[in-house]
This record gives structure tokens, C-alpha cells and sequence, in this order.
């Protein structure tokens, strides 16, 4: 019973679900649609720091520059401090006058130095030297020449030296106002290509803010595309799998209901599921009653001859695990009391975990399939005899004959003597009618109960019984038939066995041919291959062509004859029927070969069988 | 007797039928001389003067019908009876031979029979 069409999909969707390739690939698509614009905004941040950089680059220049202008304002104060003080001085003579010049005159050259710092280029360097050479040279030609003047009581007032002191002064100015005119354009100069920095960095920014937002835009548009692709394919997909379930699951119960057997599904705890068409006029319970009942309720099954209720088929496979060929000779009543013979399987129902989630019962009417059996039986059993009628007539008509020409003569004119001779004869030959008679009712009367069974005396009649056959076929027979061999059985049935063995033996080996039948008594012993039963082996060969290795494998078969017309196709299966209820065994070891052609039939009969009633 | 002389070949492998019919046939006053099997019979046929033959059909080796066969190839106006214990022999060889009875039918059968055949003989 096929469980779900849907399982068998399930298992292969496993390998290699395209929906599972979707999935991947949305959580890849998921992971680039979040990295790649915190990758754009990193870039982003690096262009910025690096125009944040070269501003700050720009603003220290800005700054230097600064610095140089006022470092050059301070000196340029500083001188003038020393020409304001060094006039002073000229004009009162006080010392006092001149404290400003000789303070600024200590503090110059260390400021010189600073302004010398501030310098960059080898002109400015220029610049800062040729002014402190400038002032310098007005310092010592000029400022100190009218001081040690003044000091020496001498007059500083010449108007040429003082021309020339104003010359000299004119000269640092001019040269101080021309640093701080460089200083002042560098610091504009600066000023504007900060500025163009900053302008750039507004238009880089906004540049690649446009490109990345453009690009993580087209990206995500894209791979969204490629998603929703996707899931569309699913969704396809999906209405597909979900119509071909559709379609299966129809097929299924139309497959169920079409079914010739009948068809019950069981939960795990033995509840009545479902049940096709066969099932419900089968059990003779309507299927909305059965639904949810146990299933012991409506699948009611006893057994054949005990009348015992069967094993519930639900706890059997549970126990078992496995599938199960339920117990033969089971009889199924009906509510209304009737009963059918039926067949049945149960076999489990298990979910993707494996474990069982209910149970599915097979069965099927064999009510007539067990009557026609029973007919078979009946008309092999007839056959058998249908095979002996010639012998039987013959055997009879002979004696008869002889019989009824000594009453001819005996009423005819004869001594006492004669008369006592073909009485005699009569007797003999009347004696040989009843042991015919006597075989023959072997073959059908039978007893209700196993009983001893005589192998050798059984098979003596027999062979009686077949004498006229086996003449007629040309066959001979020769036997090993030990005394006081004894197996308990049915006799009627074990004589239809041994004859259908040895007409099989005479016919196969033909005119000339040679059949043998021994009795080979075996005691019963714990061989390592298992303990073996006291009993005998009836063993009946025949030097006849042998059987081909195909018939072979057919021999048991019902209806398989290879006799045309002149068989039922049905002998060795009643024997091997009738065998297997003596608990017994039968073998065929043949050979076809040239020089060791032949057949050999064993049948093993034990002492004291266990009889598996039929 | 006017059938004194005339000698009957029994074929049997029953001995004590062949044994029984032979008695009764000397004293309805034939001659008679028996064979247990075909070959042997056919042997007699041959070489004696047989004025008829009473056969048995089922026999080892070599049928009734066979014999009869026979018989006809050596000596087509001989006589044939064909006794059987079988019922219902087919046509094919119940017209090899003259007549045809079961056995059993009873001794008063058989002589008639055996006279309705004899006669012609003489006639020829």
C-alpha cells in the first residue's frame, strides 16, 4: 500500500529544492543590500577625511601666515619704540627717554629669531635678513653714533645725520610693509584655496552621495528584482506542487474506490479512518457509522474452526513493526450475523519520522476462492481415482471372469474333485476382487483423526491398485519395503500422494523403464542443523528423462500440468498440501542429463506428526 | 462334436483365467492351446493351424490390439475374438478383429461368439 505520493516527492525535494536555491540566494541578496551602502558610506567618510585633512593643512598655513604678520607688526613696533625713545632722548638728553630704545634693543634679536621662524621660502628668509640688516645698520650707524654723541655732550641736531637716520628708518619700513603686503597676500592666497576646498569637498560629497545613492539604488533595484523573480517562481511552484497534490490525491481516492479489495485505514489507536467502497459492502457497516469506531467493532474477525476472535490487526502491526499476512481461515461477520471467509494484510502507516501514524487493512472475499478450493480438492481426489478406473475395472473383470467360467463349469458336468479345484480357484480369484475393492476404498474412506499408517501395507495396495498400469505402461517396479514401518496420518490422503508419485514415476520413465519405491526409517537425532524428527522417507525414483529445471520450479504450482488434457495440473499441489498438513516434507531432485537422467521424490512422514489442520 | 478339430489359441497374462478358459473351452470340445503373452502367441500363430483366436486386450509388452495386428499381416482370415477387461476399447482396434466382447459377460457369450466365428471358417 502506497502511503502518500506526497512522500516520495518530500524525499527528492530534499536533494535539490529549487525553493531551498531561492532561499540561499535571498539571504545572500539580503546581506549585499545591507553591506554594499555601508561600504558606499565608508568611502564616503574617507574622501571626507581626507578633505578634512587637507582644509586643516590649508587653516594651519592660514595660521602661519597670521603669526608672520603680527610677528612683524611687533617688530615693526619695536623699532619704532626704539626711534621714538632714541628722539627723545635727542631732544631732552634725559636718560629716561631712552628706556623704550634699549628695552626693545634687548628684545629685537629674539623676536628677529621668531619672525626668522615663520619663514618658509628662501625670499622670505631674504626678506627677514636684509630687515635686521636694515635695522642693525641704523642701529649702529645711526641710534648709537647720536647716543655716545649725546652722552658725550655733543650735539646730535645736524639735519644731514638725521636725514640719513630717517633715510635708514624709511628703508625698514619699507621693507617690514613689504613682509607683511607677502604675508597678508600668501594669507588671502590660503584663505581662497581653502575656501576651493571647501567648495570641493561640498561638490565631492554631494558627487558621491549622488553616485552611491544612484548605485546602491540601481543595486537593490536590482537584486529585489531578482527576489521578487523569485518568489513569483515560488508562488508558481507552490500552485503547482499544490495542483499536482490535488490531482494525486483525487487519482488516490479514485484509486481506492476502484479498487477491487477492500480498504481500511486505522489511526493509531485502531479507529476507523476511512474505508473504500469494497470495504463498506464488505464489513456491511455504512462508512459515517464505521468513521471513528474501533476497528475490532466493524472489522470483526474470528478465527475459521475456533471460532476464537483473531489478534486485533492494529496491535499486531504495532508489535510487530512490519507488515502482516493476518491469520488464515479468518471469518469476518457482518452485522447481520452472516459471515464471509476473507484474506487480509495489515501493513503500517508511517509519517516522515517514521513513526507509525495508523494502519492499512487489504482484504477481500475468498468465500468462493475457499469453495472452489474445497471443489478441487474434491475433483482432484475423483481424478486419482478417474487415473485407477481402468486398472480397477480391469482388476475387477478379470477374476469376475474366471469366476463366473468355474460356476459355468462346476453347474456343468464334473467330478467332486474338479468341483473342489475350481472352488478353490473361485475362492482365489473372489479374494483378489476384495483386495482390490479394499485398496480402493483406502482412497476414500477417511478417518476423522490421524491414525497409524503401515508405510509398506499402504504401499503394497497400491501398487496392487496400479499393477495394470504400470503392465500396460511397460514399466517395472521393484521395491525396498521395510516391515513394521509406522507414521501416524491420514491414510486416504497419503495414498492419493503416493499414487499420484508413482503414476507420475511409470508415466515419466515409459515402456522399459524402471521405477523403485523404498522406505527409508529414520530415527530421530540433534543434528547441528536442527533436531530432526523420528519418522520415514518415502522416497520413489524413476530413470525417466528427468524434469527441466523451468517445470521444476513450477511443479507445485496449481492448474501447471505438463500432461495436456490427461492432467488436472493439480496432483503435486494437493500433495504438497496434504504433506505440509502431516507436517511432513517433499523434494524433488532430478537430473537431465544423458547418462544419470531420472527423477527422485522424497517425502519425509514423521513418527508422530503435529497435524496443521487445514 | 462337429467342432472337434478345430484348435482355438488363447492369448493371456492372467494365468489363472487363461487356465479356467481353457478347461471350459475343451469341454464345449475345441482344442486349445495357450500363450501368457503377444509374442509368444504370435509364435503359435504362425506355426500352428489356428482356427481362432480368443485375445486379451491389456497385456505386458505388446497390447491385444497389436497381436491382432499382426495376426492379420500373417493370417487375414483367422478369426479374432477380443476379450477385454477394459470398457469401451476404441474403434481403431475393435476393427482389427472379428469380434469384440468385455470380460465378464459370462461363458455362454463366449461360446456363441466363438461359434458365430467358426462356421465361416469351414464355409472358406
Amino acid at each position: 500500500m502506497c502511503l502518500s505520493p506526497g512522500a516520495h516527492a518530500h524525499e527528492t525535494r530534499e536533494k535539490d529544492d529549487p525553493n531551498d536555491v531561492q532561499l540561499s540566494q535571498f539571504k545572500r541578496i539580503l546581506t549585499q543590500v545591507f553591506l554594499l551602502p555601508v561600504l558606499a558610506l565608508l568611502v564616503t567618510a574617507a574622501v571626507l577625511y581626507w578633505h578634512e585633512q587637507s582644509a586643516n593643512a590649508t587653516v594651519e598655513l592660514i595660521q602661519q601666515s597670521d603669526a608672520r604678520v603680527s610677528q612683524t607688526n611687533l617688530i615693526t613696533r619695536l623699532i619704532i619704540d626704539q626711534e621714538s625713545g632714541l628722539r627723545g632722548y635727542q631732544i631732552t638728553g634725559d636718560e629716561r627717554f631712552l628706556q623704550p630704545f634699549l628695552e626693545a634693543q634687548q628684545k629685537i634679536p629674539q623676536e628677529f629669531a621668531h619672525l626668522g621662524d615663520t619663514s618658509t621660502t628662501d625670499s622670505q628668509r631674504l626678506y627677514v635678513a636684509q630687515l635686521r640688516d636694515s635695522q642693525r645698520i641704523w642701529e649702529e650707524s645711526f641710534a648709537r653714533p647720536v647716543i655716545a654723541t649725546l652722552r658725550g655732550g655733543g650735539n646730535a641736531n645736524d639735519v644731514e645725520l638725521n636725514l640719513r637716520g630717517k633715510v635708514l628708518v624709511d628703508a625698514i619700513r619699507a621693507q617690514t610693509q613689504s613682509i607683511i603686503e607677502g604675508a597678508e597676500k600668501r594669507r588671502s592666497d590660503r584663505i581662497a584655496l581653502w575656501r576651493q576646498q571647501v567648495r570641493d569637498s561640498v561638490y565631492a560629497l554631494v558627487a558621491i552621495t549622488l553616485l552611491v545613492g544612484i548605485l546602491v539604488g540601481l543595486f537593490v533595484r536590482h537584486r529585489l528584482h531578482q527576489v521578487a523573480q523569485a518568489y513569483r517562481t515560488s508562488l508558481e511552484d507552490l500552485s503547482r506542487h499544490s495542483e499536482e497534490v490535488f490531482q494525486s490525491e483525487q487519482q488516490l481516492r479514485a484509486t481506492l474506490d476502484s479498487i477491487g479489495d477492500g480498504v481500511i485505514t486505522c489511526d493509531s489507536d485502531g479507529r476507523i479512518a476511512m474505508m473504500n467502497p469494497v470495504a463498506v459492502a464488505l464489513t456491511g457497516w455504512p462508512l459515517a457509522t464505521a468513521q471513528g469506531r474501533p476497528l475490532q467493532e466493524i472489522f470483526h474477525i474470528v478465527n475459521e474452526r475456533t471460532r476464537e476472535l483473531v489478534e486485533n490487526p492494529v496491535k499486531k502491526v504495532q508489535r510487530l513493526d512490519a507488515i502482516v499476512d493476518l491469520a488464515n481461515h479468518s471469518i469476518l461477520i457482518r452485522p447481520d450475523a452472516t459471515e464471509i471467509h476473507v484474506a487480509d494484510s495489515a501493513a503500517p502507516i508511517r509519517d516522515h519520522n517514521g513513526t507509525i501514524a495508523g494502519i492499512v487493512m487489504v482484504f477481500r472475499d475468498v468465500t468462493l476462492a475457499r469453495r472452489t478450493q474445497e471443489a478441487l480438492l474434491a475433483s482432484e481426489k475423483l481424478a486419482v481415482a478417474g487415473r485407477l478406473a481402468a486398472t480397477i475395472a480391469h482388476e475387477i473383470h478379470n477374476p469376475l471372469d474366471s469366476v463366473s467360467n468355474l460356476l459355468y463349469l462346476m453347474r456343468s458336468d464334473c467330478t467332486p474333485q474338479e468341483s473342489v479345484q475350481f472352488m478353490e480357484m473361485a475362492q482365489q480369484e473372489l479374494g483378489r476382487v476384495t483386495q482390490i475393492s479394499r485398496a480402493m476404498l483406502g482412497l476414500y474412506r477417511e478417518s476423522k483423526e490421524p491414525v497409524p499408517v503401515d508405510l509398506k501395507q499402504m504401499l503394497e495396495e497400491i501398487l496392487l491398485l496400479m499393477e495394470r498400469r504400470i503392465g500396460d505402461l511397460g514399466v517395472t517396479v521393484s521395491t525396498q519395503l521395510p516391515d513394521q514401518v509406522v507414521v501416524e496420518g491420514f491414510p486416504a490422503e497419503l495414498r492419493q500422494v503416493f499414487t499420484n508419485l508413482i503414476i507420475n514415476a511409470a508415466e515419466a520413465t515409459g515402456k522399459g523403464g524402471l521405477v523403485t519405491v523404498c522406505i527409508q526409517p529414520q530415527l530421530a537425532n540433534h543434528a547441528p542443523g536442527g533436531k530432526v524428527d523420528s519418522g520415514a522417507t518415502v522416497v520413489i525414483a524413476d530413470n525417466g528423462p528427468g524434469i527441466s529445471p523451468d517445470v521444476q520450479a513450477n511443479l507445485f504450482r496449481p492448474f501447471f500440468t505438463t500432461k495436456g488434457e490427461h492432467g488436472t495440473g493439480l496432483g503435486l499441489w494437493i500433495s504438497r498440501g496434504i504433506i505440509n498438513k502431516h507436517a511432513g516434507k517433499i523434494s524433488f531432485n532430478s537430473d537431465i542429463s544423458p547418462a544419470r537422467h531420472g527423477t527422485q521424490v522424497s517425502v519425509f512422514l514423521a513418527t508422530k506428526p503435529v497435524i496443521n489442520a487445514g | 462334436m462337429p467342432h472337434s478339430s478345430h484348435l482355438v489359441l488363447c492369448i493371456d497374462d492372467e494365468q489363472v483365467g487363461l487356465r479356467v478358459r481353457k478347461i471350459l473351452l475343451e469341454r464345449a470340445g475345441y482344442e486349445v492351446v495357450t500363450a501368457l503373452d503377444g509374442v509368444a502367441g504370435l509364435e503359435i500363430f504362425a506355426t500352428q493351424p489356428v482356427a481362432a483366436v480368443v485375445l486379451d486386450y491389456s497385456m505386458p509388452g505388446m497390447h491385444g490390439g497389436e497381436v491382432a495386428r499382426r495376426m492379420r499381416l500373417i493370417k487375414p482370415d483367422v478369426p479374432i475374438l477380443l476379450l477385454s477387461a477394459y470398457v469401451g476399447l476404441t474403434s481403431e482396434i475393435t476393427s482389427l478383429v472379428d469380434l469384440y466382447m468385455t470380460k465378464g459377460e459370462g461363458p455362454p457369450v463366449l461360446l456363441q461368439k466363438l461359434r458365430t466365428l467358426l462356421p465361416l471358417v469351414t464355409a472358406s
